[in-house]
């Protein structure tokens, strides 16, 4: 399938998760507008960091003097997953320029990597990637804005207890990736096993993160070298 | 009030933070490709991420909040629907909240 074939494709499926990015942009338009951002500034940060959690983690810190380190660390830190994403795509991105691969990279989102994986091999998955980037950014976009233009309304609610939305929607995307998943999800069930011990020795959130990934890595490695062997065994045999 | 420059180089420097996860990722990746076996490994990272997010999540949440992902996995195990998973998991959590976590 052609690269603009399959960022059509990508536009086309995004619709699941174009609606729940929509609530969060509604939800940060509200928040954006309650820490003084003027509307045209929320409009900005959504269009070049797009970025749900990230643009949440820095309106906690929003109060003259903008304090910019612990922001970027902040951004940073809830940022990092994107490393991961990024690393998740490396063998999937092939045959393409790498200027191309470069601007388009500004659109990797989770929800399409983890649909991605889902597709058939045919389907070119930079295009697909980032045609699924475009439309969560055309959902983030609208919604933030109309989160900006209702803010006045909602002023008054308590909205505390959406804030564990966001591991809901990543638990969705965690539930396609153990049902579309080809090979056996044992590195995840071990990611999150370490993740639990290092929560509950106390650890910060970015040791629990690494901890975490890294344990998931090495169970995997093991995974692959172990199929592999099993391969060249019965292949011999 | 924050000024005008402070929020447009916070703006900037964010944007510039979180395009450089996003591409150094992939350049780390294609530096590892050569690696006998890594290509599983590369691609389980971003489950190992989901997990190391949400299990803390889970484990410090309310009632209503455990409850509310129950009732996403539950139906995500079941239809794979998004929208229905997600709708039902914020219904919970903006309806139950008040009796459920006073219940348990």
């Amino acid at each position: 399938m052609s690269t603009s074939k399959s960022a059509l494709h990508g536009i086309r499926t995004s619709a699941d998760y174009f609606i729940s990015t929509f609530l969060f942009g509604v939800m940060f338009g509200i928040t954006a507008a309650a820490a003084g951002l003027e509307n045209w500034q929320a409009m900005l940060m959504s269009a070049t960091s797009f970025t749900a959690s990230g643009q949440f983690a820095a309106l906690e810190f929003w109060a003259a003097p903008l304090p910019l380190g612990t922001i970027a660390l902040s951004v940073a830190l809830v940022s990092s997953r994107n490393l991961l994403l990024g690393m998740a795509m490396t063998h999937h991105f092939d045959g393409h320029s790498l200027g191309r691969r470069i601007v388009w990279l500004a659109l990797l989102n989770d929800p399409g990597v983890v649909n991605s994986f889902r597709m058939d091999a045919e389907v070119d998955r930079l295009g697909y990637v980032t045609g699924y980037g475009l439309s969560m950014m055309t959902s983030w976009l609208l919604s933030t804005y109309i989160g900006l233009r209702v803010a006045h309304v909602f002023s008054s609610f308590e909205l505390g207890a959406i804030d564990f939305a966001g591991p809901l929607v990543i638990a969705t995307m965690m539930m396609l990736f153990f049902k579309g998943s080809k090979s056996k999800p044992t590195p995840w069930i071990v990611s999150g096993a370490v993740a639990l011990l290092l929560f509950e020795a106390g650890a910060a959130n970015y040791l629990i993160l690494l901890g975490s990934v890294a344990s998931g890595m090495i169970v995997a490695l093991l995974q692959a070298r172990r199929s592999e062997s099993q391969f060249r065994d019965r292949t011999d045999g | 009030m924050v000024d005008t420059s402070s929020t447009l180089t916070a703006i900037a420097m964010m944007a510039g933070i979180v395009y450089l996860t996003r591409l150094s990722g992939y350049f780390v990746g294609l530096q590892l490709r050569h690696i006998r076996g890594i290509q599983p490994v590369l691609e389980a990272l971003p489950g190992c991420a989901f997990m190391a997010i949400l299990v803390p999540a889970v484990r410090q949440g309310s009632a209503s909040e455990i409850v509310a992902m129950i009732c996403v996995i539950l139906i995500m195990w079941r239809s794979s629907n998004v929208v229905i998973a997600t709708g039902v998991g914020m219904a919970v959590l903006l309806f139950g909240a008040p009796w459920l976590d006073a219940l348990l």
